[in-house]
């Protein structure tokens, strides 16, 4: 009941909460059209319609990846099966095919398969059994890339002329990667702003003892998380075989890091609730043009991590720390002197 | 020789006989010279061993190792990426009491010390291709490196016949300051003048070998540059990903020299017709480079005759241009993920990387 009692009286607050949130929308969209004006000042060729083209694929699948992270970070826990969960799906859909088109379906199937079950061990783990996020899913991150290992040993296969087709080719000029991407963000924005599953898992991940002691599923919801992510992890996997047609069995190890960064810069709390997919999807973009920004500046490799984790630090400072507060002690300070 | 009618690994077994002697598969002879009449126990320790040129690599190794009669136990183990177990697998072998290992020293300087032990406890010790620090016969018994400078060098003298007027290069490479990356550029220098630009930052475009960074890295590269005339790139395979996106500029694949892979060759055989600019040139994949530090190990340990140098050079594999030593291969019903310059003949290797 106590927590009952934090929550209302934290109720008038929530007003308060939704000015970041139009303050984290604006932010990302602000730094994206400011990258953007970078890029065609200093580096035109970033945003070239080639570039784009070349580029936009790995975005599509980190805001894919992204938007399962999110939905686990919404419920408060963290997602380190990603590698794991891509990399798996990867090895499935290109060593079951071997390069025969008919098998595909049978690999995607089964990749899916494999994903829900991957989710469902992570569900239980974090939700009924109340282990750590971070060790449940590295624990489990290592059990899937032991998947990979038996599946592919390691090696590389070529993705089938279908699959390559699917993720890769283009219609009216973009890759279907994007469009699979935005479709995925309609259903995952629909389902989370329009649907009672939806609005419940947000309040869920907002205080998961309040929502307990109103009689929701609480379990069961922050189970739902890890398997939604695992599929999501599953068709950005999927997604990779076809875009790199000859996919490393690794491929899902340089994803981790920017999956957790996107959802940071969305502006979603790392401490649970609400999601913001469209300023998720957006981030992913920012990050991947700032890739190509840096890479098309010419500036060296360190320069460019160093570039990358600037962002990282600035998207934590936007909304970690109490900016109005902060120059409200100033001038408060600045008052005194005076 | 007549190498051109020959195809896949028996025209590599041969080429490499002509380019370096001491890679020769033992197979070929009863008896090789670097065979000692003492029997011994031998090692193949791999720092990471998880992928199909490693797979292949080791099965090189022990080919190499069942050539020789007095090799009475061969052991292999996969430090799977791992630096305390790459560890633990050189501590493990020193102390079953095996006499002589070969060790791929994957994480460097950081296995020196237990490859030290080891040497000092009286093990024929040969780390390769990984500069591990240390002195021979101090630390180990020898090093067997690799030349990847030589690599630069053929690179180099290739783009100089294509474009003998100076050419813009795109230089792409692994993981950012790796040596085999720095030195293939020194080797590249001592051969190309001022007339030769090369567009990515120095030293190289970091790419550290995966397909989707270097799909991201090139098309970065190919909207900033519209004159690339050729793509250098030490890991070939790497690139069949990242090709086609020259497709997205309306623009022919350039030039492209690196090392080979039958993924690479079957797509240049698919896609060349309709990219006039795309030449192709590769050099040995260095899958033997474990053949010739087979062959000390085991000299040293059963009595033979010390193998003449202790450096592996690549050949030129594939030159599609005047199609010598070999036309670009591809062996379209095997995977992709073998190397058809390996002395190791590709229906094995296709069975080794699970096909």
């Amino acid at each position: 009941m106590a927590q009952t009692e934090i929550q209302i009286e934290n109720n008038p607050q929530s007003g308060l909460f939704q000015i970041p949130v139009a303050k984290g929308f604006v932010t990302i969209v602000g730094s994206t059209i400011a990258l953007i004006v970078l890029c065609l000042i200093f580096a035109p060729s970033a945003v070239s319609s080639g570039a784009l083209a070349g580029s936009l694929p790995f975005a599509a699948v980190l805001a894919i990846v992204g938007l399962g992270q999110m939905l686990v970070v919404q419920q408060g826990g963290f997602d380190l099966s990603v590698p794991g969960g891509v990399s798996l799906a990867v090895v499935i859909a290109t060593h079951m095919p071997s390069g025969d088109d008919s098998a595909l379906l049978g690999a995607v199937a089964f990749a899916v398969a494999c994903a829900i079950a991957a989710g469902v061990v992570n569900g239980l783990l974090v939700g009924v059994y109340r282990l750590n996020a971070i060790i449940a899913t590295i624990g489990m991150n290592a059990l899937l890339f032991g998947g990979v290992f038996a599946i592919s040993g390691g090696v590389p296969r070529t993705t089938t002329e279908l699959l390559a087709e699917i993720a890769g080719g283009r219609t009216f000029g973009f890759s279907h990667a994007v469009y699979f991407a935005l479709i995925i963000l309609v259903l995952v924005s629909f389902a989370m702003k329009k649907t009672v599953f939806g609005r419940r898992f947000e309040a869920i991940g907002a205080n998961p003892l309040a929502a307990q002691a109103v009689g929701l599923r609480v379990r069961l919801y922050q189970m739902t998380a890890y398997v939604l992510a695992q599929v999501l992890y599953c068709t950005a996997g999927i997604l990779i075989a076809g875009i790199t047609r000859e996919p490393t069995a690794f491929q899902g190890n340089s994803l981790l890091l920017p999956s957790v960064a996107v959802v940071v810069l969305a502006g979603v709390s790392l401490l649970g609730g609400r999601g913001f997919p469209i300023s998720l999807v957006i981030a992913a973009f920012f990050l991947n043009q700032l890739s190509q920004f840096a890479l098309a500046i010419g500036v060296p490799f360190s320069a460019q991590t160093i570039v990358q984790a600037l962002a990282l630090v600035f998207g934590i400072g936007i909304y970690s720390i109490n900016w109005t507060h902060v120059a409200t002690k100033l001038f408060q300070r600045a008052s005194k002197e005076e | 020789m007549t190498l051109t009618y020959l195809k896949g690994s028996a025209a590599v077994a041969l080429a490499g006989m002509a380019l370096t002697m001491t890679t020769v598969p033992a197979s070929a002879q009863d008896t090789p010279s670097w065979c000692g009449p003492n029997e011994a126990t031998l090692a193949l320790l791999d720092g990471f061993g998880g992928n199909s040129w490693r797979i292949v690599t080791a099965e090189a190794g022990r080919q190499e190792a069942e050539a020789c009669s007095s090799i009475t136990e061969y052991i292999y183990a996969d430090g799977q990426g791992d630096t305390q177990k790459a560890i633990s697998d050189i501590n493990s072998m020193a102390a079953r009491g095996i006499d002589g290992m070969v060790v791929f020293g994957d994480a460097g300087p950081a296995v020196l010390p237990a490859l030290t032990n080891a040497y000092r406890s009286g093990m024929v010790v040969v780390p390769y291709r990984v500069i591990v620090g240390g002195e021979p016969e101090r630390n180990y018994t020898r090093y067997v490196a690799a030349s990847f400078i030589a690599n630069g060098v053929l690179w180099a003298e290739w783009i100089v016949e294509q474009f003998p007027d100076g050419a813009n290069i795109l230089y792409l490479s692994g993981p950012a300051g790796n040596s085999q990356g720095t030195e293939q550029l020194e080797g590249m220098m001592q051969v190309l003048d001022d007339r030769y630009t090369f567009l990515n930052p120095d030293p190289f475009a970091v790419t550290n070998w995966d397909p989707a960074l270097t799909q991201q890295v090139l098309s970065a590269a190919i909207a900033q540059h519209e004159d690339i005339d050729v793509i250098v790139s030490d890991f070939g395979p790497s690139l069949v990903g990242a090709l086609p996106v020259f497709e997205n500029f309306d623009r022919s694949i350039p030039a492209l020299a690196t090392s080979d892979g039958n993924s690479l060759g079957c797509f240049w055989q698919a896609n060349h017709e309709n990219n006039p600019d795309f030449d192709l040139m590769t050099v040995e994949t260095g899958t033997d480079n474990v053949r010739l530090a087979v062959q000390w190990a085991i000299a040293e340990v059963t009595g033979g005759t010390l193998p003449d140098t202790d450096v592996f050079e690549s050949g030129v594999f594939e030159n599609s241009v005047t199609g010598s030593p070999n036309s670009v291969q591809c062996e379209p019903d095997l995977p992709g993920a073998i190397y058809l310059s390996s002395a190791v003949p590709a229906q094995v290797q296709a069975d080794a990387v699970g096909n």
